[in-house]
């Protein structure tokens, strides 16, 4: 009996073996996306598809003496724009340019040899060949985690500029949850500038360091949590403020290099809003919950069950 | 009525109305007829290698052949539970031997398994217009952002109906 399971398993094993012709893929991959993300000029128009619903967005990247500078601009529905330099984001919403956020650096530091490690022991990650999108020819790159607490990500890569041309995030069963695509892409060359010395001189771009210091700032709350998937290091724990809310909220970054959970924590003001469930955008799943005196939220790039599970496990562990 | 339970079986009648048709069903013999021929057709559209015909009326008189035992229950029977509930113990601890040594061997497939573990979805619902400032706070701070660039941005001001005046 016990050499037919033996038998049973290796040959399992074989086929799935079989199966997979596609080669195993180095994780370099997500290095030179970020880094092309970050110094390629380029514009274009993307789709994002989500819950049953598709938008049309252009998007324009450059860089200058100052830094990079991104424009975003929804070309469906009401006009909404985003605006991004050096870590500051600037949403144009209602006819009126706004401060959406800023986290004081310029962006997400690359991955760290850790989490490099984290996503090799979480995530296989195999070339599934060469495709074609918006004109380019794309390497394909799937990211298939080996847990059921978080999705598999695809992604194709310009073969030449190492550009993200497409990204899908899949669920249960390969079921796409969202999913982005350049349709026409530009890669160099003229490219409008004309808006970024606009908006400079509209001074939107104006910089306050000293609100920006006062909005966030380093802590230590003594807030942990227990049931994070493996591999999701705190990247990051700080004090805000944000908008509409009275006391200061701390949030509590984690991330496994492909997908971040940000736990949010907050008096709980008994505001009737802040009722207890869950709801999705694409990828993207929210849960609040009131714990204790405390209004928890946690937010990621991770299923539901997955948020849902993280916030039941958040306790106050002392300073 | 025909169309009812047609559309009953495709499971797009609301609870009520799906309700009193089965009731119905039960105590009409002719729509009990016409639900367990509607079966039929959808069995011989799926081709497989066996289609049941008159199950129901099968069971019921197997049922009734049955002898109906109203002496109590000896120690023998409880023995020969405790032997199938032992034997079924070990068949599934096989099965996990079996399952644990593919994960051994192919880390390709756990995943899959993993998988089907989460079949269940808690219901969800859209992410209230409220809510963007959290999705903002998230969002610019995790390496999905920094990867996908400013089009994972289009999230947080994504069209919703909430934010529709």
């Amino acid at each position: 009996m016990m050499k037919f399971i033996v038998f049973f398993g290796l040959l399992f094993g074989m086929v799935a073996q079989a199966d997979a012709e596609d080669m195993p893929a180095s994780l370099d991959w997500l290095e030179v996306v970020t880094f092309a993300g970050r110094h390629t000029d380029y514009s274009g128009v993307f789709v994002y598809q989500y819950d049953n619903r598709v938008e049309t967005s252009s998007i324009i990247h450059v860089n200058d003496a100052n830094g990079e500078y991104e424009k975003l601009e929804c070309l469906d529905g009401p006009k909404r724009e985003i605006i991004r330099h050096d870590g500051e984001v600037w949403g144009y919403i209602n006819h009126k340019m706004v401060q959406l956020g800023s986290h004081g650096q310029s962006s997400f530091p690359s991955l760290s040899a850790e989490q490099l490690s984290a996503l090799r022991a979480n995530y296989n990650a195999r070339l599934l060949g060469v495709e074609r999108v918006a004109g380019y020819n794309a390497q394909v790159i799937l990211f298939q985690p080996r847990d059921h607490l978080r999705y598999s990500h695809k992604i194709w890569v310009d073969t030449d500029s190492g550009l993200l041309l497409k990204a899908a995030v899949l669920g249960n069963r390969n079921k796409v949850e969202e999913q982005y695509s350049f349709t026409q892409l530009q890669i160099g060359g003229k490219i409008d500038r004309s808006w970024v010395r606009e908006s400079n001189m509209a001074g939107a771009y104006a910089k306050n360091p000293h609100e920006t210091n006062n909005d966030i700032k380093p802590i230590n709350s003594g807030w942990v949590a227990d049931m994070l998937p493996s591999g999701f290091k705190k990247t990051l724990e700080i004090e805000r403020k944000m908008h509409g809310k009275h006391a200061p909220v701390t949030q509590m970054v984690f991330s496994d290099g492909l997908s971040a959970i940000s736990i949010f924590i907050e008096p709980d003001d008994g505001d009737e809003d802040d009722v207890e469930g869950l709801s999705t955008r694409g990828a993207v799943n929210l849960y609040h919950k009131v714990l204790g005196k405390s209004l928890i939220t946690v937010v990621g790039e991770v299923p539901p069950h997955t948020v849902m599970r993280v916030l039941d496990s958040v306790r106050y562990n002392g300073k | 009525m025909k169309q009812n339970i047609s559309v009953l079986m495709d499971g797009e009648l609301f609870e009520d109305e799906a309700e009193s048709l089965l009731g119905h069903i039960k105590r009409n013999s002719d729509a009990r007829m016409n639900w367990e021929i509607y079966h039929l057709i959808g069995d011989v559209l799926r081709q497989p290698e066996y289609v049941h015909r008159g199950l129901s009326r099968k069971v019921r008189e197997r049922m009734q052949d049955e002898p109906v035992v109203l002496a109590p229950r000896g120690r023998e029977v409880k023995q020969q539970i405790r032997t199938i509930a032992l034997s079924a113990a070990a068949s599934l601890a096989a099965i996990g031997v079996v399952a644990w040594m593919s994960l051994q061997i192919s880390p390709e497939l756990s995943p899959r398994l993993a998988m089907q573990q989460a079949a269940l979805q808690p219901a969800s619902v859209p992410i209230n217009a409220d809510a963007n400032d959290y999705l903002m706070a998230h969002q610019e701070l995790s390496p999905n952002a920094d990867m996908n660039g400013g089009a994972s941005y289009i999230r947080t001001v994504s069209y919703s109906l909430d934010a529709a005046p």
